[in-house]
């Protein structure tokens, strides 16, 4: 009895090891969806939400002005966080999302910039974008939509 | 009328280009060049006739050749240009193993996109039939789980695109986005060994498609008027033998008639791993076109490693064979053509696809913008059927089983 009980602890031991050792592998840096402090978007909006928007499926907020998505450079680390997070997808299955569109010439994807800082000064620009950064760059110029 | 249209989109496009310039503004290119292609072998187990991925290659694996690269491979180009913010132009050239055994280019789509407003676009030129759920990417080997779509249910509408004008509605209600697309056009596509042409003519379809988190769901329905004219000299043949010969004909000649077509599909993707079925049906007065199919497939994400397993099948709603004219009551004068009229009709229905497929297969996301998979899929084809088989020899036995191994690279740039 008494060794079952080490060996369960163990088990445990392992569980967590393993588990804090693959957030610590995948979480480069906490990421967050943001547009401008200017954006007259107040409610939160939903993981599905901001997923459309960058995906292609959604032009709009929820209160019906335009949403413009900015993307970051194609294999960035905070890129394929942001994806990772909120879709669940790899670099390779959000490409093979745009080949589908791409290939019709039903759209393209998101206009891309190099870095974080990047994109604070595009949404500085323009109150209909919509980015994603990391959570340490969070400022006074934007409004964070999703803290997961 | 449908060349006509594609030389306009070319012209304009062409035209477009010559002026295209950057657009500081929105800073994105205003003429935009990319491209997909797949290089691929495949192998068939039986060697009495050939496997291929469409109806318009004329050989494939099997009889034609041990290891065919003809199957999968292709490659495509694609321009896309911005002329204003709300009008877009896109040309896209395949080469692909063609009907007469060349590699020669066609035009896959060529449109302009007007759009509206950010949910509601036209277009007019060469453009997709949005029929089934990956349509849109049939051709695309980068963004589909499988070395190629599912033939059973594919190949029930094998053509992909229509020469007319399309429009399309996006409405999001909540999480839930609906897109209403409506299409008319027509089509003229060229048949492999003397098969002459196949036209589809006032082809007009409606298709729903909604999408919810990593949900999709696709409905559509499609009608056309179509000819083959390679079948009318022996449908012709039959109709000169009175009732019964009419009777026959009536029945079985698909060199003119009227098709309906609907499907329906379903796929869930959250990223970790994806399912999806689609089930279809194309009905018309004429027996031999009437088929339904539908399949189901799913796979698991390990790392960049993606196994499936696919289960598809097509039902043919004809008997796979039949008697024909009643030779032995004519005249010996007569006897010898309608003799002739029967083994064309009988090689006519043998040709009819129904059969099921199980495929089991990986795809390997080696590098960035390319993949390579492996399928093998094992096929049993109905009682008097050729199934999708091609080129069957003398000895080839219908109502077979065969094995089918490929493998590709898949890439886009």
């Amino acid at each position: 009895m008494k060794r079952t009980m080490s060996l369960k602890n163990c088990v445990h031991l392992i569980v967590i090891g393993l588990a804090l050792s693959l957030r610590a592998g995948a979480a480069v840096a906490e990421v967050v969806a943001v547009v401008s402090a200017r954006n007259p978007v107040t409610a939160t909006l939903s993981n599905n939400q901001v997923v459309d928007i960058f995906l292609g499926k959604a032009s709009r907020f929820p209160d019906g002005s335009q949403a413009v998505p900015i993307d970051q450079s194609e294999g960035s680390a905070v890129r394929d966080e942001f994806y990772l997070k909120f879709t669940g997808k790899s670099p390779a299955q959000i490409k093979a999302h745009w080949s589908k569109i791409i290939f019709t010439g039903r759209g393209r994807p998101p206009r891309e910039v190099t870095n974080s800082i990047e994109v604070k000064k595009l949404l500085a620009k323009d109150p209909n974008a919509i980015g994603y950064i990391e959570q340490s760059l969070v400022d006074s110029s934007v409004k964070v939509l999703l803290a997961q | 009328m449908s060349f006509k249209l594609t030389t306009i989109t070319l012209l304009a496009l062409s035209l477009y280009g010559v002026s295209a310039r950057a657009d500081d503004d929105a800073n994105t290119p205003m003429l935009s060049f990319s491209g997909y292609g797949t290089l691929g072998v495949a192998h068939s187990s039986e060697n009495k006739a050939d496997f291929n991925s469409s109806y318009f290659k004329p050989n494939g694996a099997g009889y034609s050749h041990s290891w065919s690269a003809d199957v999968d491979s292709l490659i495509a180009g694609q321009v896309m240009a911005n002329l204003t913010s709300q009008l877009t132009a896109v040309l896209q050239v395949v080469s692909e193993q063609n009907y007469d055994n060349t590699y020669r280019p066609h035009v896959e789509w060529a449109n302009i996109k007007y759009q509206l407003t950010p949910d509601f676009s036209m277009r007019v030129g060469r453009i997709v039939l949005p029929v089934f759920l990956v349509s849109d990417s049939r051709k695309v080997g980068y963004a589909n789980p499988w070395v190629r779509t599912p033939g059973e249910v594919y190949r029930v509408l094998p053509v992909s695109n229509s020469d007319g004008i399309d429009a399309s509605y996006r409405v999001r209600i909540g999480e839930f986005t609906n897109t209403v697309q409506g299409i008319y056009g027509q089509n003229e596509i060229d048949l492999p060994s003397g098969g002459g042409t196949a036209k589809a003519k006032d082809v007009w379809g409606i298709s729903y498609t909604g999408e919810v988190g990593a949900a999709t769901a696709h409905l559509s329905y499609l009608q056309s008027n179509a000819t083959v004219d390679a079948y009318k000299p022996l449908f012709d043949g039959f109709r000169q033998f009175g009732a019964e010969g009419i009777a026959l004909a009536d029945k079985y000649d698909l060199s003119k008639t009227h098709v309906s077509f609907i499907s329906l599909g379903a796929m869930y993707d959250p990223g970790g791993w994806f399912a999806m079925s689609e089930w279809c049906n194309l009905d018309s007065k004429i027996e031999t076109l009437r088929r339904s199919a539908w399949y189901a497939s799913g796979g698991y994400r390990i790392d960049n490693f993606t196994p499936y397993l696919t289960y598809a099948r097509v039902k043919a709603d004809v008997n796979p064979s039949d008697p024909g004219l009643n030779v032995s009551a004519l005249p010996p004068s007569q006897a010898g053509f309608a003799a002739a009229l029967n083994a064309g009709l009988s090689a006519v229905l043998r040709t009819i696809s129904a059969q099921k497929t199980i495929s089991i297969g990986g795809r390997w996301d080696f590098m960035k913008n390319a993949d390579i998979k492996l399928q093998f899929d094992h096929t049993r084809i109905d009682a008097g059927s050729n199934g999708s088989l091609i080129n069957t020899q003398p000895g080839f036995q219908t109502g077979g089983k065969v094995n089918v191994f490929s493998a590709t690279i898949d890439f886009v740039f």
